[in-house]
């Protein structure tokens, strides 16, 4: 029996956003609602109070992308490492990248990195299974078996299907599964050896630039595909302003279309690129402060409908080199929520409750989990969020085994402090 | 701004401008006793030695009629110090427009002190060639050697002690003529 | 003015008296280069090392020549001889050099701001021999060293910098140096080497060779790589030679006694022609003499800096 008293409690599923207290038993959400009565019955037995107020009660975050590099990468990430970092985050339901090695395309992988994620037993680990074998971009995976088994999408994210006849037929085979396909848009010839977003930024630089277009062209092929096909589309960090208006398309015709954005390009601009920090890049490469800003009118208008952290461990050592010659990707679990709150809700660019909307409600749909809100009966999955608690990115701080964000030596504000599991706190934040 | 007028208050006239053109005519005589006029050259060592150097070069003129060959030294590429001087001296351009080769060269410098700088100043003009010989001629001989070497001209000699600041102004370089002692500790 | 860098990187960071005091030095050191003994005891027991991930033989052999005249000890790491190749990264190998005893590190390397990574983490020195499509500010500086020689200042001149604008780092460093002296820079190459995103450069581009070059100043070619071709970025040789190749004609168009410079090596009949590669007006040789000193200057300066931690900035 947990009581959770005079919390800013936001649930967009329920259309809820006001104090109010929470009562969770048995894992689950008992009862919610303004001012319960001790003398309720609240089920018995003693009642574990914490007074919430000034503080927000979100549902946990649902992350539908990050690489959680297990297995064959355990140097950069594991499940268990992830798992720590994201409840620091708030994220408490997680779709895994299959971009792994070997790749996510067989059950039994499938079934390890749900059994990995078991183990941890922190946050609730999902899998992201590969659309092609090995990623190679050749032939479909076994999808319904994948499927079956507990994939919660299809994607060969990391690298874009240069092949759009694949694309098409994997638009057409994921109808067995009911799982959306998630595609990775970069057209490899457009992107070539591009390190950043291509414009003034990359040529002041003297880094190859990669143009928006290379993404925007094949996310008008997928949408043009999946309108096509009937089948059901999933487009993961749009960066681009032309990749919005094939979405808006796409949804205006109805078709089965959704997307998603990086907190990352919402906040950074491919100005805010120092030559000899690599924790800025990433793939898709930050964006112009035009394309940034259509990102952030389309998240709140929902053409973006969720928000996702792409969190991409690597090493300090892979990192520690030359712009073009490091990886891209950006450890983002830990970061993602404070960092949106600082640069977005506190200034007003973002609400918190299409912040919630967009990182619990709206992915947990899409992919079929049972997360996202806190209606009575669901899974007490829950963050508490301290509006107020100001804390500086460090290395030594992180939870990851990877230290690789843009944020590093930041002072955020607005942090998770405690998160439940299935009624079970798995994180508390101490000063 | 407000210190330096107080020390230049507590300084010491060790040379007038009078003093000092007497001085250069007297080195240009002894230059022209000693062996004649015949292969020498000037060549002042950056930066007040330049200017003396051009004054000696004119008083020689005056005694001989003639004008001999006048070059500029820069000695910063040739400091003994160069590790330890932290923010570089700025190097000028050394121009020697003649070959040293056989020369008898009449090495010109304002101050002579530790002799760290005329050290420097034989290494570079070796570096530019095997000169018949080279001789010294200072204005102002303050003591304190740290290296056997010795003036050949004088103009005055003056015994000071460790950390005063002898500075030497000329026209060319500071507007007027003057040498000053400055005693450490502000002339106490 | 003093000196108080650590490191060259490039010319954005450069103030013009800096610029300045450079230029005016590489004069006394270009004096040296005149004498029948290039050799000053300056740098005795000091240790200069080049560290070149692109082979470059007449680069490094300037900035070697720079640094045995001021009488400094010089190694070299090509790319090809060392634990480079066995996969050793670009921190491990500095540190090692400075582990021995290296005072000032040369870098060239083909990703853009590996010097600059280089600095942030080395304790010593280090210059920027060119990086990736980023920087080449020795070249840049030797440029206007060559121009300035010729001209006194630069300031009022047009200067066309005329070839693969996208790629070139010499373009990069040049059109910002000329212009921090108030020369007019005038980017000139086909639009697929010279796309609208270097416009961030704050100076002009165009297409047309033929019309820029009336009233130019100095004309400076930039090496084609031929493997551009092959990548689609312009179709023959024979038409890129048609419209932004160096010929007589074109000279003939330009102001009288309009400077023609190349940062070498040439292509003769690609970019510029053999006639104006070695007419009276092309001062190609000269930069290579001038390079020589313009790397002194800064060996000096650098070297000279004192103890790291008392430079401020």
């Amino acid at each position: 029996m947990l009581w959770l008293k005079n919390a800013h409690v936001i649930d967009p599923a329920q259309g809820i956003s006001g104090i109010m207290d929470v009562a969770v038993q048995g894992g689950r959400v008992l009862k919610l609602g303004q001012g319960i009565a001790a003398a309720d019955p609240l089920g018995g037995g003693e009642a574990d109070v914490t007074d919430c107020a000034g503080k927000y009660l979100f549902p946990g975050l649902v992350d539908a992308h990050v690489h959680m590099r297990e297995p064959g990468q355990e140097e950069k990430e594991d499940i268990a490492s992830g798992s720590r970092a994201a409840v620091r985050g708030g994220v408490t339901s997680l779709i895994c990248m299959a971009n792994t090695s070997p790749v996510i395309d067989n059950q039994a992988l499938v079934a390890f990195v749900q059994e990995r994620g078991r183990q941890a037993a922190l946050a609730r680990i999902y899998p992201m299974a590969a659309v092609t074998k090995g990623m190679r971009g050749e032939e479909l995976t076994e999808m319904a078996e994948l499927a079956a088994s507990g994939a919660k999408g299809f994607s060969d994210d990391g690298r874009g299907i240069q092949n759009g006849e694949i694309m098409r037929l994997a638009l057409e085979y994921a109808k067995l599964t009911g799982c959306p396909v998630v595609s990775h848009c970069e057209d490899e010839f457009l992107a070539g050896r591009g390190v950043m977003r291509r414009g003034p930024a990359s040529a002041a630089r003297g880094l190859t630039g990669v143009p928006a277009a290379a993404e925007s062209v094949m996310a008008a092929r997928d949408v043009l595909l999946a309108g096509e096909t009937g089948g059901r589309l999933h487009l993961a960090h749009v960066s681009a302003k032309g990749t919005l208006a094939a979405l808006r398309a796409g949804k205006a015709a109805g078709w089965d279309i959704t997307a998603e954005v990086n907190p990352h390009h919402l906040i950074l601009t491919d100005e805010d690129v120092p030559l000899t920090n690599s924790d800025f890049k990433v793939n898709p490469p930050l964006p112009s402060a035009e394309d940034r800003d259509a990102l952030l009118a389309a998240l709140a208008d929902g053409t973006i409908d969720m928000l996702a952290s792409d969190h991409a461990p690597h090493t300090w050592e892979e990192k520690a080199c030359p712009f073009a010659e490091a990886p891209f990707g950006m450890a983002a679990l830990e970061t993602a929520l404070a960092a949106l709150w600082t640069y977005l809700v506190r200034p007003g660019k973002l609400t918190a409750e299409r912040l919630v909307d967009a990182y619990a409600r709206r992915p947990a749909e899409r992919f079929a989990l049972e997360a996202g809100t806190l209606k009575p009966g669901a899974p007490a999955d829950m963050v508490l969020f301290d509006p107020d608690w100001e804390e500086t990115v460090t290395v030594e701080g992180m939870a990851s085994k990877s230290a690789n964000t843009p944020f590093l030596g930041r002072k955020l504000r607005g942090y998770p402090v405690k998160t439940w599991v299935g009624g079970r706190l798995v994180f508390e934040r101490k000063a | 701004m407000i210190l330096r007028e107080v020390i230049h208050l507590e300084n010491t006239v060790l040379m007038s401008g009078g003093d000092i053109d007497q001085a250069v005519r007297r080195i240009a005589r002894e230059i022209v006793a000693r062996g004649g006029v015949d292969d020498v050259v000037f060549v002042g060592v950056r930066t007040r030695g330049a200017p003396l150097a051009r004054r000696i070069q004119a008083a020689v003129a005056a005694e001989v009629g003639a004008e001999l060959p006048l070059g500029l030294l820069d000695i910063n590429l040739y400091r003994d110090d160069f590790s330890r001087v932290g923010a570089q001296a700025e190097v000028r351009e050394t121009r020697i427009p003649f070959a040293v080769e056989g020369k008898r060269v009449v090495l010109v410098d304002d101050v002579l002190y530790t002799g760290r700088t005329v050290r420097a100043a034989l290494d570079a003009i070796i570096d530019l060639g095997r000169p018949r010989s080279i001789t010294l001629a200072v204005l102002i001989d303050r003591g304190h050697r740290e290296l056997p070497i010795q003036a050949d001209f004088t103009g005055k000699v003056t015994p000071t002690a460790e950390g005063d600041d002898v500075s030497v102004c000329l026209r060319e370089t500071d507007g007027r003529d003057e040498v000053l002692l400055n005693k450490k500790g502000g002339g106490a | 003015m003093s000196w108080r860098r650590k490191d060259l990187l490039d010319i954005e960071t450069l103030t013009v008296d800096e610029m300045r005091l450079i230029l005016d030095t590489a004069v006394s050191m270009k004096e040296v280069l005149t004498r029948p003994v290039k050799k000053l005891p300056t740098l005795r027991g000091k240790a200069v090392t080049m560290l070149f991930y692109e082979p470059s033989t007449r680069t490094r052999v300037s900035f070697e020549t720079a640094a045995k005249i001021l009488g400094a000890d010089t190694a070299s790491l090509a790319v090809a001889q060392s634990s480079v190749s066995k996969g050793e990264s670009l921190l491990d190998t500095a540190k090692t050099l400075v582990a021995m005893n290296a005072d000032l590190v040369v870098v060239r390397h083909a990703s853009s701001g590996a010097p600059h990574f280089l600095a942030q983490n080395l304790p010593v020195g280090v210059i920027n021999a060119g990086d990736g499509q980023h920087a080449h500010p020795t070249q840049a500086l030797l440029d206007i060293y060559s121009l300035r020689e010729k001209w006194g200042d630069v300031a009022g001149r047009k200067v066309l910098i005329v070839g693969d604008i996208l790629h070139s780092r010499v373009a990069r460093s040049n059109a910002v140096g000329l212009t921090k002296l108030g020369a007019e820079v005038v980017l000139v190459g086909p639009p697929t080497l010279l796309p609208p995103e270097m416009a961030y450069l704050g100076v002009r581009s165009s297409y047309d060779f033929d019309r820029e070059i009336a009233g130019a100043h100095a004309v400076m070619a930039l090496r084609l790589q031929l493997e551009r071709q092959r990548s689609g970025l312009f179709p023959s040789l024979r038409e890129y030679n048609r419209l932004y190749g160096l010929t007589r004609e074109r000279l003939a168009k330009a102001a009288a006694g309009c400077l023609v410079l190349h940062p070498g090596p040439v292509n003769r009949g690609v970019e510029i022609m053999s006639d104006v590669a070695d007419c009276p007006q092309s001062v190609i040789e000269t930069q290579v003499t001038n390079g020589v000193a313009v790397r002194m200057a800064l060996i000096y300066l650098l070297m000279g800096g004192g103890a790291v931690e008392d430079v401020v900035a």
